[in-house]
């Protein structure tokens, strides 16, 4: 009955657009062409970067606070990554904890004197993730999800640590966009992509930010050159 | 607090005109929108540009929405999406709770979606007795205080920092007793979360729906979508069909409008896109994924002509900047979506019969037209639909006679003169000191405000005596 109803509706919509518009039966070829003219305006149609390089234009932007929350370092390797945390839990003094997520490159640092294992669906933790890109444009960095990237990594601690590898940061979206495009022609998209800009804020009451609304408060970004 | 109907605006405007603190708390936070869209405008020279793209953008999947509906679905599907389609909003709340009962459901999520609140869900939910959380936090505050919402980007604009005191120390579990801003929000963090991690179904809008990849998009600052979404076992998205654009490569115009239109920013904390259900050993994540495509009135625009209006993006810039909105609130407009945007969506998603009267509260300064990130021409449309209004006889009566009088006076040069000189000896000798505070049939525009004196002489009096003095002085 519901498949039946549902075919209904759909057949009601359908005839209704080509009703509406009797010329839209086009060749598919020529509709994925003019689509991709359009994409061809983007070039004027964009902000200009902080810098050339894009690793550096998007530590300009949220050195420049451009990125609500966060802050941001450069380690020369990934081994000096438990010191960098250990100086980011020692500024906001909390205790050597935090959630780092279950990769291979991140298990296999030293992290003597911090406990890795949290359960961050308490309030008031610090969560350490993998980023898959950054992007420069809006001083985002990427995840997606995967059997060792939960989301809720990403939303549920107070304090949030994400580590870009300096190669995979992106100067603008659309190249982003473009990544995405090919991971979906190879069949192998993720239930999620996130791009995050910022930590959780909110301007509901009188219109005054609040971060932490529901998510980070705050949001330290490390960018590792050799990777 | 009662929804407002559409039909009685004049009667919501005066009572929101009553209300004394009103204007002062809408305007709070549309002029703080209004100076920080045009200081990320000035931040971004493309913006033109980027509105031109944005424009074709959606023109584009508006010309061709068959064939992306239709790529849409067949994408969506291969990932694992179930797709529901609704012609009306009955049809679509319905098929909601069918899910959700189903499911057997006690309780559901929502992300903040003006769709899902267009479809009348926030109500069926109530009705069939499952608990509904509202987890972005302005409509958290309006779930608490019973109110529909005011605004589509702020739906709680209209409540004051004391209110939302108030309504947290009355519902929140562990209260704040602070007044602070920061801790009422921490009040909210604390109950929501909670309810986050416990709840069976989460309930989201989407921003874009990708048709070459089949994913729903969300964009918010908070947070709340994600958290919405992914600990439930099922995740609904609730979407009208022009939210399509053909790519990611297409939304990303889209989205570098939406924020700067918006709120000012340049991007929105957070963008997700999803995917369908989750992945065999993925870490967390819904088990299954619906997606209810909407019509509810949508191709009538299109048959109508106002496929213009299909390209909006909801960013609420036109409502921020229009002189009737700041004064009177959402509220006022007994719909959904007021504003600009909304006279001219709510005449389609309910009828031209009850909201032409919207329609009217407009001055065509074009203001909203100016600052719309994808050029909707919105005076251009609401002159159609008061062209409508008249030929199907919705004005009433005393505004088709006066309208009509008019029309024969101005076809009448020597009588109109004579009508408008004595109107002006009329004016002037109901004015006291250069102003009117009171006059016979003027006490629509008097009860509000003052109207100045006229010039003693009628334009065609004062044209006819400079044209007589020029050729005395040649």
């Amino acid at each position: 009955m519901n498949k039946q109803r549902n075919e209904i509706s759909r057949e009601r919509i359908f005839d209704a657009i080509r009703a509406a518009a009797p010329t839209v039966t086009a060749d598919v070829k020529a509709i994925q062409n003019e689509a991709l003219e359009i994409l061809g305006e983007s070039e004027f149609a964009r902000p200009a970067l902080l810098a050339e390089d894009a690793a550096e234009a998007l530590t300009l932007r949220i050195e420049a606070g451009l990125v609500i929350g966060t802050s941001c370092e450069k380690i020369a390797s990934l081994d000096q990554l438990p010191d960098s945390v250990n100086q980011f839990l020692a500024k906001y003094a909390l205790p050597a904890e935090l959630k780092v997520q279950e990769i291979e490159r991140l298990k296999a640092l030293n992290w003597d004197g911090i406990t890795t294992e949290v359960d961050i669906k308490n309030d008031n933790t610090v969560g350490l993730c993998w980023a898959e890109y950054g992007i420069a444009e809006t001083g985002t960095f990427v995840v997606h999800s995967g059997p060792d990237m939960p989301i809720l990594l990403n939303f549920l601690p107070l304090y949030l640590l994400a580590v870009i590898p300096k190669s995979k940061i992106l100067p603008y979206m659309d190249d982003y966009a473009l990544i995405a495009g090919e991971i979906a022609q190879r069949g192998e998209t993720p239930r999620n992509m996130c791009l995050i800009s910022g930590v959780s804020g909110t301007t509901d009451i009188e219109g005054v930010l609040i971060q932490g609304a529901h998510g980070p408060e705050v949001l330290h970004i490390i960018i590792v050159e050799d990777q | 607090m009662q929804a407002n109907k559409p039909e009685n605006f004049y009667q919501n405007v005066k009572d929101a005109l009553a209300q004394p603190d009103l204007k002062m708390i809408i305007r709070r936070t549309t002029d703080k929108a209004e100076a920080k869209r045009a200081e990320a405008i000035a931040n971004f020279p493309g913006f033109e540009n980027a509105r031109k793209q944005g424009q074709k953008v959606k023109d584009h999947t508006i010309k061709y929405m068959d064939h992306y509906l239709a790529e849409f679905e067949k994408n969506a599907l291969a990932q694992g999406t179930i797709i529901h389609w609704a012609s009306t909003a009955e049809e679509a709340s319905k098929i909601v709770l069918d899910i959700c009962r189903q499911h057997e459901a006690k309780k559901v999520t929502r992300s903040k979606s003006m769709l899902g609140e267009e479809i009348g869900l926030s109500h069926a939910l109530d009705n069939s007795g499952i608990e509904r959380v509202e987890t972005d936090l302005a409509e958290h505050i309006i779930q608490l205080a019973g109110d529909p919402p005011s605004h589509i980007v702020w739906p709680a604009m209209h409540r004051s920092r004391e209110d939302v005191i108030k309504l947290f120390r009355e519902y929140h579990k562990d209260p704040t007793y602070s007044e602070e801003i920061i801790d009422l929000v921490r009040s909210a963090r604390r109950d929501l979360r909670t309810k986050f991690l416990t709840a069976d179904i989460g309930i989201s809008g989407s921003n874009f729906l990708l048709a070459d990849s089949g994913s729903s998009c969300t964009v918010t600052n908070e947070g709340n979508a994600e958290l919405t979404i992914t600990p439930p076992k099922v995740h609904i998205v609730t979407a009208g069909i022009e939210k399509l654009v053909p790519s990611m490569a297409h939304a990303v115009p889209l989205l570098r409008l939406l924020t700067r239109s918006a709120t000012g920013g340049e991007i929105t904390q957070y963008i997700t896109f999803h995917n369908g259900p989750k992945r065999q050993n993925d870490a967390d994540g819904p088990e299954e994924c619906h997606i209810v495509l909407v019509d509810n009135g949508r191709t009538k625009m299109l048959a109508d002509g106002m496929e213009e209006m299909l390209r909006c993006i909801r960013c609420g810039a036109c409502m921020n900047h229009c002189v009737v909105y700041k004064h009177i609130g959402g509220h006022a407009y007994g719909s959904v979506y007021p504003g600009p945007m909304g006279s001219v969506l709510t005449p389609h998603l309910n009828s031209l019969e009850v909201a032409n009267k919207q329609t009217h509260a407009c001055t065509l300064n074009g203001r909203c037209e100016e600052v719309c990130p994808v050029n909707i021409p919105l005076p251009k449309l609401l002159r159609s639909l008061r062209a409508q209004s008249w030929d199907k006889k919705y004005e009433p009566l005393t505004n088709r006679f006066v309208v009509k009088a008019f029309a024969a006076l101005a076809k009448r040069p020597k009588l109109f003169q004579l009508v408008s000189s004595c109107g002006v000896i009329f004016m002037r000798l109901c004015s006291r000191q250069g102003w009117i505070k009171s006059m016979p049939l003027a006490g629509g525009w008097t009860r509000n405000r003052d109207l100045i004196e006229p010039e003693s002489k009628t334009f065609m009096q004062q044209y006819k005596a400079m044209k007589k003095a020029k050729s005395d002085g040649a």
